[in-house]
Order: structure tokens, then C-alpha cells, then sequence
């Protein structure tokens, strides 16, 4: 019945959940130590007189770690939509391509070594991350044989190889010791600290990889056929899905770079979006992206705010809240 | 996974025996080098000179207090970790079955997570104890979610997203607790044998000297229930009771484990894997003493390797583990995965 309706007043529905992100944007440039009223969170974004604090505040403080959270999220969202299409598996995620794995091991190996720290913007960590994502994920496509066929080996694949390289990061870390602190809460995520020179690394991936994720979405349905009805149709399915499979380890590495590696939101995001919207990539791939940047801009929101003046990471806070959700659906699934 | 029937496992006898026998001289080969190597270096008379209570008082003090306990301890754990494993894995019929993808382990530790991190007043010899209420509850959690235990993909997954909710919630605890905290609990979520002394190995001892002998009592139901649930329920084994109790001895053998050295992943997994593929049997009778004693040479190889590999500094032995033990799995179980296509 949600879904029909959902499906007939599908332009509606868009335009009414970028109002909510647009809410939601201004929401979490008011949270924060310092509340700003909302309505003065909307002249300073237009440029009307306020407070001069409150336009520092907002400009060069929270609004570039509002726009990451949207970016981000959307990327997270739309990988995951794009990865349980083509894996034809509603329970893959990102995390299962060894992209964040791999991504993380390449950003915690460049660290010690150049003897950084994440405090600094770290301009370069994302072209540093990006590399590593990518060979996790072609590690895994490789191992997994998911060129022939897209099925439970290429998720023990997944799973093993990113534990592999978790633990490859665990040698590194504890090989250097002093930097372990200030990397521990990047490796599960977290938007703290988060300022220009990060969006300026962000945008160029999402705007490369999303429109070309979004654009994949009447091959996905293809896909979704089985291998046999593809091919029928005269599409060559190993290439498909490679080329997929590709764009969702781009999406994911790069923002995984920018924010840490966040797991769930990409299994969460879709979902949700099935639920509302059906199974059609086309109205699913749009509408998954736009569920993954709200989830993540209200679960930062709710993780700044709740334990002042301690900030929980907002990738726990995802992993607290999709894990349950996870486990519940395998549950469902079984019955 | 078929138990060949009793003539084979007569005419396999010796061959098995003797593959016990060469574990054996391995696992005391190791168990002399790791008693050897380290600093002070030590030769084969200083040694013969220590057990016949002579020798330098600094070696005494270092084979006897620290070497020995940890020595010990690698054997006791990786013993009790791969009969676990096996029992896992046949009592589910499932080839990735093993404690630490089951989200066993992973209930363990959280639970000796939270007593170490938030110094909770526990006496010591409890801890195995609440770790056990933790695996059975963390297992328990993983198979009821995933219910079709045969499918290798779906508990794989399933134990996963368990594990990650325990990363998550210890991420949490530390990020509300003091920095300090960190590396300690770094150290143990890895799982390591470092600094382990003989009050360690004591209190694994009665786990394991009660655990052992009942896991290697369970190879006849083992065997009967790899056979498939109707034919065990015709040949008169309760099926549900002796999967039930197969799978909390399994669970109680990881919970004294994990309290004393933290999660070691892989060995549980790998070593029955060796042992079916050594012995080109899969006769629980065989398999379960096979893998104990396997199991034992793993984990204290792997820990000789990890004391003596970047040798003044150390990494946790779980670390190394992971690292060799994940990629071997795949290349052990490539064929079998390949066979799995067409699965959801």
C-alpha cells in the first residue's frame, strides 16, 4: 500500500525528502556546544545579518561537517544499493568488498609512515586511501570469482579478507603506538573535526562516482534478471558487473577516506529505501542515496548532542543501531 | 562430511596413530625452542641444567616463571580451541563453523572487555565463568538469527554483524573512558599471550582438564550427527539434546580461553581443516585428537613466531593468526566454496 502510493507520487516524494535533508542540514549546523536558533542558522546560510560568532560558527565551523555528512552518506547509500543489486544478496555492504578495509589499512600504513597525524586536514590521505580501497576491492573480486558468478563465495571472500586486513592494520598500529589514540576512532568513523580542506577532498569523488553510480541503474535492473535472462537480453554480464562493482568501490573509498570506515549505513540505507520505494533501481538508486545522507546527518546530530561535552563517534553509533537491524533481518529472512 | 564405516577407521588405524605420533615430536620440537629462544638465549645443557634445578638464577626464574606458563598455556589454548572448532563444525554440518565466526568469541569478550575496562570487582576465577554466560549468549544470538545453520554465507554474515557490534560498543566505553585504557584493551581484543604467568594457566587448567576429555568422549555423536539429522534420529541419538550439549561444551572451552588470552582467531577454524585434510578421514575419532594436538603446534608456533619475529617488541600473537590463518583458510576452503554457488 506505502509502496504504491510511494511509487505514483515518486517526484513528490523526492522533492519532499530534500526538503527533509535541507532541514536536517540546518538542524545539525544549530546543534552543537554552542546552539545557534535555527532561523538564524538560515540567514547566515543566506547571507542576512547575524551575530558575526554565529557566522564564523557557522560558515567555517559546522557547515563544511554538515555537507560531508550529506556527501558521505549519500555515497555509503548509493554503494550499498548498487553492491546488493548486483550481488543479488539484500544482506552485501560496502564493508564486504574490502574496500573500507582496504582503504583504512592504505590510510593507517601512510600515516606511520609520513608520521602525521589526523588532526591535520591530511590533504593527501584520501588519494592515499583511495588506491588502497580499490586494490581491497579488486582483491576481493578476484579471490571471490564474482566474475563468473555473484553469490555467497564472493561474501566469505568479504568477510575473510577484510578481516585479513584489519589485521594487517592492528600490526601497524601496534607497531607504532603513540598514534594509535587519534587513529582508533577514524577506523570506525567519526565526523569530529571535520572542516573545508575535507569537503575539498570529498566533493571531486562524489561528483565523478554518483552521477555514474545513479546512471548504472537500468543496467542493475538487468542484472537483477539472473545471469541467464542478462545475457538474453544481449547484455554482457561480466563486464556489468565489474564496472559496478568498480563505481561502489570508488563511492566507498572515497568517502570512507574522508569520514573513517562507517559500516552498516550502506546495508541500512538500502533497505529502508526498498522498503518505500521497491525494488526498481531506478527509483531505488536515488532514493537509497538520499536515505544514506539523512541517516548520517541525524545520527550526527544525535551523537553531538547526546553526551555533551563527549562526542561518541558516529560510526559506533551507526554500528550500535545497524547491527541489531541486521541480525533482525537475517532473522526474517530465515523464517 | 561422511563417517566412513568402522572397517575403514580399523584399517586406518596405524597411519593415524602414527600421524599423532609425528604432531607429537613437532609439538615438542616447538615446545624445546620456545623454551630456548628469547633473551637470555639458552642452549639444550643450560636447559637439561634448569629442570635438574641448577643453572644460572636469571634462567631459572625466566624458563620457570615466564616461559614455561606461556608454553603451557599456547598448547592448553590452542588444544582447547580446535576441539572446539571441530565440534562446532560437525554438530552444524558447516565447514565455517568456528567459535570466533559464530560470535562465541565475540560474546566472550565483551564481557571480559567491559570487567577490564570499567574495573569491575570481579574475583579472578569468575571471569571464565561470566565469559562463558557471554559466548553462549553471543552464540546463541548468531544461531537463532541465522537458523539455517548449514549455509555457510548466511552465519558467516550473521557472526560478522555480531562482531562488529562488539568492536562498536567497546569503541564506545573507550571513547567515554580514559585514553589510557586504549592500548591495554587494543592488546587484548587482538588476543595475546603476553605476560601470561602460572595463575593464568591455573585458571584454565580445570576447564581444560574437565573440557578435553568430555569433547574427545563426544566422537561417536559427532560422528552420527554429521551423518545428517534423519539418519541420527533413526540410529536413537537425540538429536536436538546432543547438538545442544555439543554446542555449550564447545562454548565453555572458548569462554576459559578467551578470559585468559582475549579472542585468537583461526585456530579453531584452521585446525580441523589440517587434520580432515592430513588424515584423509573424517572419523570424529581420529579427527578430535588430531586437531587437539595440531591445534596445540598452531598456536605455539604462531606464538614462538610472534616473540621472536620483530624481537624486542612483540605483537599479539592473534595478530599473526588473522594475518596467516585467513588467506589459508580461503586456499583450504576454495574448492568447497566454489561449490556453494546458486545459494542465495
Amino acid at each position: 500500500m506505502m509502496q504504491r502510493i510511494a511509487v505514483r507520487y515518486y517526484r513528490p516524494l523526492i522533492l519532499l525528502s530534500l526538503l527533509v535533508l535541507f532541514l536536517l542540514v540546518v538542524l545539525h549546523v544549530a546543534a552543537g556546544s554552542v546552539v545557534i536558533s535555527p532561523f538564524d542558522v538560515i540567514a547566515a546560510l543566506f547571507n542576512r545579518p547575524v551575530a558575526p560568532y554565529e557566522r564564523i560558527i557557522v560558515w567555517d565551523l559546522r557547515l563544511p561537517r554538515a555537507l560531508i555528512a550529506l556527501v558521505a552518506g549519500a555515497m555509503f547509500g548509493l554503494a550499498g544499493a548498487i553492491l546488493q543489486s548486483i550481488m543479488r544478496n539484500p544482506l552485501a555492504e560496502p564493508e564486504m568488498t574490502g574496500a573500507t578495509s582496504g582503504a583504512v589499512l592504505f590510510a593507517v600504513l601512510w600515516l606511520s609512515e609520513a608520521g602525521r597525524q589526523l588532526d591535520q586536514p591530511g590533504l593527501l590521505l584520501p588519494f592515499v586511501a583511495l588506491p588502497g580501497g580499490l586494490a581491497g576491492g579488486c582483491l576481493v573480486y578476484l579471490l571471490g570469482g564474482a566474475g563468473k558468478s555473484a553469490t555467497s563465495r564472493l561474501v566469505l571472500t568479504g568477510v575473510l579478507i577484510s578481516a585479513v586486513l584489519r589485521s594487517a592494520t592492528s600490526i601497524i598500529l601496534l607497531l607504532r603506538q603513540e598514534a594509535l589514540g587519534a587513529v582508533l576512532l577514524w577506523l570506525i568513523g567519526s565526523l569530529n573535526g571535520r572542516v573545508w580542506p575535507h569537503w575539498d577532498v570529498l566533493w571531486p569523488w562524489a561528483i565523478v562516482a554518483l552521477p555514474s553510480g545513479l546512471a548504472c541503474a537500468g543496467l542493475a535492473n538487468v542484472l537483477q534478471l539472473g545471469d541467464a535472462s542478462a545475457t538474453g537480453l544481449g547484455l554482457r554480464v561480466g563486464w556489468t558487473r565489474l564496472s559496478l562493482f568498480f563505481i561502489a568501490t570508488l563511492l566507498t573509498a572515497g568517502a570512507v577516506a574522508v569520514v573513517g570506515g562507517i559500516t552498516f549505513l550502506g546495508l541500512i540505507a538500502p533497505h529502508i529505501a526498498r522498503r518505500v520505494v521497491g525494488a526498481d533501481a531506478r527509483r531505488l538508486f536515488p532514493f537509497s542515496m538520499l536515505m544514506g545522507a539523512g541517516i548520517l546527518l541525524a545520527a550526527d546530530t544525535i551523537t553531538q548532542t547526546i553526551a555533551q561535552p563527549v562526542t561518541i563517534p558516529v560510526g559506533a553509533a551507526l554500528v550500535l543501531l545497524g547491527a541489531p537491524y541486521f541480525l533482525f533481518l537475517i532473522w526474517r529472512r530465515s523464517t | 562430511m561422511k563417517a566412513p564405516p568402522v572397517s575403514a577407521w580399523r584399517g586406518r588405524r596405524a597411519p593415524i596413530l602414527l600421524l599423532i605420533a609425528g604432531c607429537g615430536v613437532l609439538l615438542a620440537g616447538i615446545a624445546l625452542l620456545s623454551l630456548l629462544c628469547g633473551t637470555p638465549q639458552l642452549s639444550p645443557p643450560d636447559l637439561w641444567r634448569i629442570i635438574n634445578g641448577g643453572g644460572s638464577a636469571l634462567a631459572r626464574v625466566v624458563v620457570l616463571q615466564l616461559r614455561l606458563p606461556r608454553l603451557a598455556l599456547a598448547m592448553l589454548a590452542g588444544a582447547m580451541l580446535s576441539l572446539s572448532g571441530t565440534m562446532l563444525q560437525d554438530a552444524l554440518r558447516n565447514a565455517l563453523a568456528g567459535p570466533e565466526l559464530l560470535g562465541v568469541s565475540a560474546g566472550a569478550t565483551v564481557v571480559v572487555a567491559a570487567i577490564t575496562i570499567l574495573h569491575l570487582a570481579v574475583i579472578f576465577s569468575a571471569i571464565p565463568w561470566l565469559a562463558l554466560a557471554g559466548a553462549l549468549t553471543g552464540g546463541s544470538i548468531v544461531l537463532l538469527a541465522a537458523r539455517r545453520t548449514q549455509d555457510a554465507a548466511r552465519l558467516v554474515l550473521t557472526g560478522a554483524a555480531l562482531s562488529a557490534l562488539l568492536n562498536a560498543s567497546v569503541i564506545v566505553f573507550m571513547s567515554l573512558g580514559s585514553q589510557n585504557d586504549i592500548s591495554v584493551l587494543f592488546l587484548f581484543l587482538v588476543g595475546s599471550l603476553a605476560n601470561r604467568t602460572w595463575q593464568h594457566v591455573y585458571l584454565v587448567l580445570p576447564w581444560a582438564a574437565i573440557g578435553i576429555p568430555l569433547a574427545l568422549l563426544c566422537a561417536r555423536p559427532l560422528n552420527v550427527l554429521s551423518l545428517g539429522d534423519d539418519v541420527a534420529r533413526g540410529l536413537g541419538l537425540p538429536v536436538t539434546s546432543a547438538r545442544l550439549l555439543i554446542l555449550v561444551l564447545g562454548a565453555a572451552l572458548v569462554a576459559a580461553v578467551v578470559a585468559v588470552c582475549g579472542p585468537i582467531s583461526f585456530i579453531a577454524l584452521l585446525a580441523p581443516h589440517l587434520a580432515r585434510r592430513i588424515s584423509k578421514t573424517t572419523d570424529a575419532r581420529a579427527i578430535l585428537p588430531c586437531a587437539a594436538l595440531i591445534g596445540a603446534i598452531l598456536l605455539s608456533g604462531a606464538d614462538l613466531f610472534a616473540r621472536m619475529a620483530f624481537a624486542p617488541q612483540e605483537l599479539p600473537v592473534g595478530v599473526w593468526t588473522t594475518l596467516v590463518g585467513g588467506p589459508f583458510l580461503l586456499l583450504l576452503l576454495r574448492r568447497r566454496l566454489g561449490a556453494r554457488r546458486g545459494e542465495p
